[in-house]
Order: structure tokens, then C-alpha cells, then sequence
């Protein structure tokens, strides 16, 4: 280093006079301009759509002049009112079935030794990644009025029960939701330190006091949560009630229904239904967050608790239990695959004979449904992993003044509905400056705004693990700041951004409610081929694009959980 | 390299973290940033490392102003609390990432990782990632990363206080022999005291941003000028008196508090009422009372330590305060009881008259 007045660049070697004025102010500037790219992003495809739809559910559908009449319309008619209580109905009694299973599901697993305890754990949860629509399909195909339970016993004279109405939609919410109790009752349960249940016990309470006083109220939070999730998960759901519910109408397939028969016209009804189901949506989006969220106790366990040992019957009797519950709710899903190889002829399905008809002309005469969804779900995942990495480093790396409106717009989307997603979005690029309803890239838009915050968790709390200072010891050693950025937080960040892209492609790839909405004719994709066969009957090249789909679902999660030895679900 | 701050302040929000810090840095100096947390010693080495812009004031390094040279430009060597190893890359490519940054060619590169290695003693650990490493491993490559670019300047963040004890001892003493034999400008910032005189040529304690004290280890030891910097230095000897007279001849305070009077060597005291430290090594302890003698005191003893190469009193002292005696080798002399009464003397020269 020479005594003269600049500094020699460490990299050139040349005398270099900085204004380190302008560099920082530059760098500031580009910072803020993304900043700005970003909220303007946000904006007009979050809060717009929402605004839209808000608006126009107060706008008389003839007249177009601002009216309550569609509010009025919803306290007038019994109608309007039976599907909210509908919905609320099957939420409550499909949250409280899969509390009911999940949480023994998860004590048991977590507490005792179970034959096959790691193959039970992970095929429990299995269900939450498969598509709830495919659950119904194949309940359809087995309970449903020509399905395989009703010939079989049909020369016997036995009533089947019915699958149809709020019985069958109860049932495969509860199937279907009940990983996310177990997910996070059994990992509330890894938290807790031997040395809490022995400190109970030293100080004079017996076992079952020990479970109930302090075991039991210490996970009572993550109970709570996984409730919570699951009534959300449940009231947003389209799938299933409309397949299996019939007559019995839910708030979330009304919508649909009034906007189908309303497009061109006003959505006001389907406008003031959506609205309905925001509110209560994002109810339970805020009850999590501010108040369950809270009361979760944050603990280190140095020692997990210990796993016991049931005599015989009661190992008996658990494994009865979980690996029954495993094959309960994995059973539709093989079922759908079987389904796919057996010959059909129409509704008729001649089990026992197999063929791969279905297959082969899925793949050669009517490919367009699996190609649509492959494109639409790289396009979207593609767009989605730049924008997250860009607003995890945003939110983790800059916090500003804005961080914390950029936070809830991102995270917006996941307490919204995908059936009022897609009609908010339908509405507001129906006309207008910029008209995208009746074009794939609306639906690539609907994507990206649904499952981008996928993205995001997994990159920014991979980020958040990394201290920020290798960033500056990379700045430190002489490599500018944006090239520190490249070289040193790209490749840490990496697993997070493949988990997040890989959690957005699967979840982008079954989405079925926003895209029933958005889709047009040549842009079908597999979901909507499944969808509209099961509603034809047609279950033969139904299971087949569902088993597609699964396979499509699986083998990148599979792939994952291989190379990063990371639990998807907990991601989800 | 010379590194001269002068007026440096540094506010986040309504806080002034760094308040008006001036001083020099000589070249070769090991130069330590002493307080506890929040004192501003963090601050002000991100400043002089460039990752702060200061808010007033000027960072000089041979002269030449780095207010506006960004960090990576600086040709500091940074070692972090946390040691920022990069964890994607071997503990090979982490030492080479700043030579690579440089283009510095292949063969020359090899040569250098391969000496800083042999001196930190790393090697055969060249291919394993960070995270198999202990954490005094870790320690030694982030050392050799910062060192590996022969940086004018090396910035040491609370390096050593993830280690354990012992480690920590011995590490100290290992950054201090390569900084010797390197001949760098070191500035380390810690805000343990000990180590902070082990391993300093100087030392600066900070106190809510503001330079407390400045000095070399023994004289921040033996003559702490506040009682900010005496307490930080451990002294447990804190005393309040009134000054009843002072003899401009034989340089001599009279003070007094609770009954005692003491007499202290100074300069006339600017206020009626001073503060005084005597460390519990210097104070003696006596046979017998010598009423004649100037500074011989009795008091009770409250509790005594038996710490092997002394004892540790705690005897009350003047004012109702708790004296703190360290008496070495005591076996000859054996070891007084709680409720006893010990004699004990302060030298005159030995008590330190402080700012408030």
C-alpha cells in the first residue's frame, strides 16, 4: 500500500479515487426502485383484485349504480344464508374429526414405541400434499351411487350410506386434513424437555395429573393452531363440496356458481359471497396470528421425552389405530390408481380388467390438459422463485419502514380463498386497461399470487438462519456488495429457494379452485380435465390424468426429501 | 498503518452510539475498544471497517480520509463475533475467497493459504466445511481468511467470546504472537477487561459512545481516571470522603469520612468532596495498631476467602463501607475469622483520586 492520497483497488491494482457518497446512494437508489417495483407488483394483483371485487359486490348488478342489493339479496334469502351456515357446518365438524384423529395420531407416534412408527409418520402426511378433489373422486368411485359398494351390494338389497352431502365432505376433509394437527401437535410435542414432566412429577403429580396439568396445556397452543388451519383449510376448500355435496351448497362453491351465471354482467352477488368468505377467512388468518401465535411457548429441548413402551395389547391397539388411519386415508388415492388402469366403458368400470387405455389416450389424443399444467405451473414457479428470493432478502436483509406492509401484502394471498382469488382477478382484468381474463397468463398470474408466499417462507427462513455478517465479511475481503450478494448469499440461500420452488410447482400443478374460475377452453389444465370427467362420470381418464398428477406431485417431493432430508409439509 | 479518528459521532434514531471519539491508532499498534455492550466499540470498528458511515467526524487511515471509500475497498481484514465463515464453501476456499476477490494468481494464492494454514495450525483440515469444525477451528479460520490478504488493518469483533475459558486464554496469546510477528495494525474490541490487557499495547474504554479513558494496560489499571473506568477495571474499593485539608508542600489530601482520616498523595482537589479507588492488593495488612503511623486503620472482618496464593477480606471499612484486602501468602501469618478485628494500612501514594 503506497503513501498516496487514493487507494489502490485490491482487484485492479489501480490507484482509484471512490465517492463512496455515490456508490452508497446509488446502491440506495436501486434498493428503493425494487422496493417500489415490488409494492406496484403487489398492488395490482393482490389489493386491486380484492378492491374490485369489494367494490363491485356494492354495485347493482343491472343498473350498475351503487346499491346494497346483493347484501340484501344474502339477509333475504334463506338461500344465501344456508350456505354460510353450510360451511361453517362442515368446517366445524371437519375440523373437530381431524382434531379428533390427528391428535391421538400425533401423541401416540410421538410418545410410544409403534411398529413401522417412521413409515406411519411419513405416510401420514402424505394426504395434506395429494389433492382433496382426487380424495372425493375416488370416495365417488367407491360409495358413489354407481360405485364399486353399491353393485357389490346391490344383489343383497344393503343401503350403502351415502358419500353425497355433508356427510361425504366431512369425511374427506377429515381424511384429508388431519396431518396438519399431527404435523404440528407432534412437533409441539418434540419441543417439550423430559425435565418439565419430571419436574411435575417430583413435585407430587401422577402420570395422567403430569398430562393433563402440564403436557397437555403446553401443546393445548399448537392444538389450537392446527384447528385453526384446518377450519381455514376446510372453509376455502371448492373440491370437494362441489363434487360430493350436491344440493348441499357451501358459500365458497355459491360464489362460483353466481359468478359463472353473472360473468359479462355485474359480479356483485358472487362480489358480496366473496366478500363474505374473505371476511371470514381473514378472521381466522388474524386470530392465528395475533393471538394463538403468541401463546405458543418457545422452547429448546436438550432432552426429548422419553419414548415408552406399551405392553403388548396396547402396542396392539395404537398400531391398530395409526396404521389403520394411514390406510384409511391413503386408500382413495389407491383406489384413483387402480381405477386409472381398469377398463372402463363410460361411467361403467370393470374392475377386475385391466387396461391402459386411459393412459394411452390421455397422453396421445388429449395431452393439451398435461401440457397446460406443466407449462402453467414452470411459468408461474419461475416467476415466483426470482420474486421470492428478491422479497425474502427484503424482508430478512433491509428492514425498513416498509417491511412490515410488505410483509402482510405477500402473505395476503394465503388467507384468501382460491375460489374469490380467481373471480377477483377474472373481474378486474375482464375489461378495461389491461384485459387478461380469457388468456393463460391470467392464470400464470393467479399462480404466482397464490403460491409465491411458499416461496418466500421457506427462502426467508432459510435466510434468516444465516447470519448477516458472511455477507459483510465478503464485502470486507474486497468483493463489492452486489457480487458479495451473488456469491456468498445465492448458494446458501439455495436449498430454500429449490425446497420453495419445488413446494410451488407441486401445489401450483393441483390447484384446482382459483383456476376453475380463470381457465378458458384451450387452457385447461389437468386439474379441470379431472374435475369436469368426474362431473361427466367419466372416471376412467379421470383417475388417469389424477394419477398423472399424483405421480407429477410425488416424485419431485420424493426427490426433495432425499437431497435436503427436508419435511415438505412443514413448509406448507 | 496509521489509523487517526477524530470527532467521530454515530446516531441511530434519538441514540448517539458513538459520541465525539478521537484518537490515534500507531502503526502496529494492538489497540483495544474496552466497555460493556452498547457502549459503542462495535459501532465504531464497523465504522473504520466501512459497514457505518460516520455522522460527523473523520477516519483517517496513514492520513489519507476513508470517510467515503466503501468497504470493500478498505483493505481491512475483518474477524467477526460469530466468525461469518461461508458456510457453502471448504475452510480452503473460505481462506481463498479474498485472494480470489484480488485475482491474485493461482500459484502465489496456494503459496499464501498454504503458509497462514501452517501458522494457524489448520492444517489437514483444508477440505472439511465450516460446520465440521470445533469452535476454536472455526476461530482459527476466520483469523486466516481476514490475514491470508495482508490487510493494512486487522478488525477483531469480540473474537473470542464464543470460545470456552481456557480456549479463549489460549487463543488470546496465539493472536497476539502472529500479530507481533506480522507487525499489523490490530483493533480488537471486547469488553472483557482481562483480556483486554493481556493482549493490548493500548487501550481504550468507551462509556455510552464517549472515550472514557485511553492508556496503555497498566496505566488504565493502576491509574483509571473516572470512576466509570475504575469500576469497569474491576476495582471493588470505591470510597467517598470530604476533604478537611491539603498540604501544598508534600503534596498531601486529608479527607475524611465516618471518623477516618486518611491522607492521600495529589494535586489540590477542585471539590469539597472525592471519590477514591485503592485496589485490595494494596492495601496492607498490619501486626499491630501504630497509632503514630498516617493511614492505619481497623475493621471487623465480615468474610474472608481462602483463594490459595492469598486471602480475600472483606472488612468494614471507613464510612460503612466494605473494604476489599487482598493479604498473598498467608500461611505464615494465618487467616483471620468473620468478627475479628484486622489492622491494616494504606499507603498514602497508593489511592487514586478520580472524576466523578
Amino acid at each position: 500500500m503506497g503513501r498516496s492520497s487514493g487507494i489502490i483497488s485490491p482487484r485492479t491494482g489501480r490507484l482509484c479515487f471512490v465517492h463512496r457518497g455515490i456508490a452508497v446512494s446509488r446502491h440506495f437508489k436501486a434498493w428503493n426502485l425494487i422496493v417500489a417495483l415490488i409494492f406496484v407488483i403487489l398492488f395490482f394483483t393482490v389489493l386491486y383484485p380484492i378492491l374490485y371485487i369489494f367494490k363491485a359486490s356494492f354495485v347493482h348488478p343491472e343498473t350498475g349504480a351503487l346499491s346494497l342489493k346483493s347484501y340484501a339479496a344474502f339477509l333475504h334469502y334463506p338461500f344465501y344464508q344456508r350456505c354460510l351456515r353450510n360451511s361453517l357446518f362442515v368446517s366445524t365438524l371437519g375440523t373437530l374429526f381431524a382434531l379428533a384423529i390427528g391428535i391421538p395420531f400425533a401423541f401416540l407416534l410421538a410418545r410410544y414405541h409403534i411398529p413401522g412408527k417412521n413409515l406411519l409418520k411419513t405416510l401420514g402426511t402424505l394426504p395434506l400434499i395429494l389433492p382433496t378433489f382426487i380424495g372425493a373422486e375416488a370416495w365417488l368411485i367407491l360409495l358413489g351411487r354407481n360405485g364399486l359398494f353399491a353393485k357389490l351390494f346391490k344383489p343383497f338389497d344393503i343401503e350403502i350410506p351415502s358419500i353425497y352431502g355433508w356427510k361425504g365432505i366431512v369425511l374427506v376433509f377429515a381424511l384429508q386434513f388431519f396431518p396438519f394437527v399431527f404435523l404440528m401437535v407432534s412437533s409441539a410435542i418434540n419441543a417439550i424437555d423430559r425435565s418439565l414432566e419430571e419436574a411435575a412429577a417430583n413435585l407430587g403429580s401422577g402420570r395422567l395429573r403430569v398430562f393433563f396439568t402440564v403436557t397437555l396445556p403446553v401443546v393445548m397452543p399448537s392444538i389450537l393452531s392446527g384447528g385453526l388451519v384446518v377450519f381455514y383449510l376446510c372453509i376455502e376448500n371448492f373440491g370437494v363440496p362441489v363434487l360430493i355435496g350436491e344440493d348441499f351448497r357451501v358459500l365458497s362453491v355459491q360464489a362460483y356458481n353466481e359468478f359463472i351465471s353473472e360473468m359479462g354482467g355485474n359480479p356483485s352477488m358472487a362480489g358480496a359471497l366473496s366478500m363474505i368468505l374473505l371476511a371470514i377467512t381473514l378472521s381466522l388468518t388474524l386470530l392465528q396470528k395475533f393471538w394463538v401465535e403468541r401463546k405458543n411457548y418457545a422452547m429448546t429441548s436438550l432432552n426429548p421425552l422419553e419414548v415408552k413402551r406399551l405392553g403388548p395389547l396396547g402396542t396392539l391397539l395404537s398400531w391398530l389405530f395409526c396404521a389403520g388411519l394411514v390406510f384409511i386415508a391413503l386408500f382413495p388415492f389407491a383406489v384413483v390408481m387402480v381405477s386409472s388402469i381398469t377398463k372402463t366403458q363410460g361411467p361403467v368400470m370393470y374392475f377386475g380388467q385391466f387396461s391402459l387405455d386411459n393412459f394411452i389416450r390421455a397422453v396421445t389424443i388429449a395431452p393439451r390438459p398435461i401440457i397446460n399444467s406443466f407449462f402453467l405451473a414452470t411459468t408461474a414457479t419461475s416467476i415466483g422463485i426470482v420474486f421470492g428470493v428478491v422479497v425474502s432478502y427484503l424482508l430478512v436483509r433491509r428492514r425498513g419502514a416498509v417491511s412490515y406492509l410488505l410483509d402482510i401484502l405477500v402473505m395476503l394471498p394465503l388467507a384468501i380463498a382460491g375460489t374469490v382469488q380467481g373471480i377477483a382477478l377474472a373481474a378486474t382484468y375482464n375489461k378495461g386497461f389491461i384485459v387478461l381474463t380469457g388468456t393463460w397468463m391470467i392464470l400464470v398470474l393467479a399462480y404466482f399470487v397464490r403460491k409465491a408466499p411458499y416461496s418466500i417462507k421457506t427462502t426467508s427462513s432459510l435466510l434468516q438462519q444465516i447470519d448477516a455478517s458472511i455477507e459483510e465479511a465478503s464485502i470486507n475481503l474486497g468483493v463489492p456488495p452486489v457480487r458479495s450478494f451473488i456469491k456468498v448469499v445465492i448458494p446458501v440461500m439455495l436449498p430454500g429457494i429449490i425446497a420453495g420452488g419445488i413446494i410451488m410447482w407441486v401445489t401450483t400443478l393441483a390447484e384446482l379452485s382459483s383456476t376453475i374460475v380463470l381457465y378458458y377452453g384451450p387452457w385447461a389444465t389437468m386439474t379441470v380435465e379431472i374435475f369436469q370427467r368426474i362431473g361427466s362420470g367419466d372416471f376412467g381418464p379421470a383417475s388417469a390424468y389424477a394419477t398423472i398428477l399424483i405421480i407429477s406431485v410425488l416424485i419431485p417431493l420424493f426427490i426433495l426429501n432425499r437431497i435436503s432430508g427436508k419435511d415438505i409439509a412443514s413448509s406448507l | 498503518m496509521r489509523v487517526e479518528l477524530t470527532g467521530i459521532t454515530k446516531r441511530f434514531g434519538n441514540v448517539k452510539a458513538v459520541d465525539d471519539v478521537t484518537l490515534t491508532i500507531g502503526e502496529g499498534d494492538f489497540f483495544t475498544l474496552l466497555g460493556p455492550s452498547g457502549c459503542g466499540k462495535t459501532t465504531l470498528l464497523r465504522m473504520i471497517a466501512g459497514f457505518y458511515t460516520p455522522d460527523a467526524g473523520e477516519i483517517r487511515f496513514d492520513g489519507r480520509r476513508v470517510n467515503d471509500v466503501p468497504p470493500h475497498r478498505r483493505e481491512t481484514g475483518m474477524v467477526f463475533q460469530n466468525y461469518a465463515l461461508f458456510p457453502h464453501l471448504s475452510v480452503f476456499d473460505n481462506i481463498a475467497y479474498g485472494l480470489r476477490a484480488r485475482k491474485v494468481p493461482r500459484r502465489e494464492a496456494k503459496s499464501r493459504i498454504g503458509a497462514i494454514i501452517e501458522s494457524v495450525q489448520l492444517d489437514g483440515l483444508e477440505d472439511r466445511p465450516p460446520s465440521k469444525l470445533s469452535g476454536g477451528q472455526q476461530q482459527r479460520v476466520a483469523l486466516a481468511r481476514a490475514l491470508v490478504i495482508s490487510p493494512q488493518i486487522l478488525l477483531m469483533d469480540e473474537p473470542l467470546s464464543n470460545l470456552d475459558a481456557k480456549l479463549r486464554v489460549s487463543m488470546r496469546e496465539e493472536i497476539r504472537r502472529l500479530q507481533r510477528r506480522l507487525g499489523i495494525t490490530t483493533i480488537y474490541v471486547t469488553h472483557d477487561q482481562e483480556e483486554a490487557m493481556a493482549v493490548s499495547d493500548r487501550i481504550a474504554i468507551l462509556n455510552r459512545g464517549r472515550l472514557e479513558q485511553l492508556g496503555e494496560p497498566a496505566e488504565i489499571y493502576y491509574r483509571p481516571q473516572s470512576r466509570f473506568a475504575a469500576e469497569f477495571m474491576g476495582a471493588s474499593n470505591i470510597i467517598e470522603m470530604d476533604v478537611v485539608g491539603f498540604d501544598p508542600d508534600a503534596s498531601l489530601i486529608a479527607a475524611e469520612t465516618g471518623g477516618y482520616r486518611l491522607h492521600i498523595r495529589g494535586e489540590r482537589p477542585a471539590d469539597g468532596r472525592i471519590a477514591l479507588t485503592v485496589r485490595p492488593e494494596w492495601i496492607r495488612v498490619v501486626d499491630e495498631p501504630a497509632a503514630d503511623k498516617m493511614n492505619v486503620f481497623s475493621g471487623t472482618v465480615l468474610s474472608s476467602t481462602f483463594l490459595g496464593s492469598m486471602v480475600r477480606y472483606r472488612v468494614s471499612g471507613p464510612g460503612g463501607a466494605t473494604l476489599a484486602i487482598e493479604f498473598h501468602d498467608p500461611e505464615a501469618k494465618g487467616i483471620r475469622g468473620n468478627g475479628e478485628i484486622l489492622w491494616y494500612h494504606i499507603p498514602p501514594d497508593r489511592p487514586v483520586v478520580l472524576r466523578a
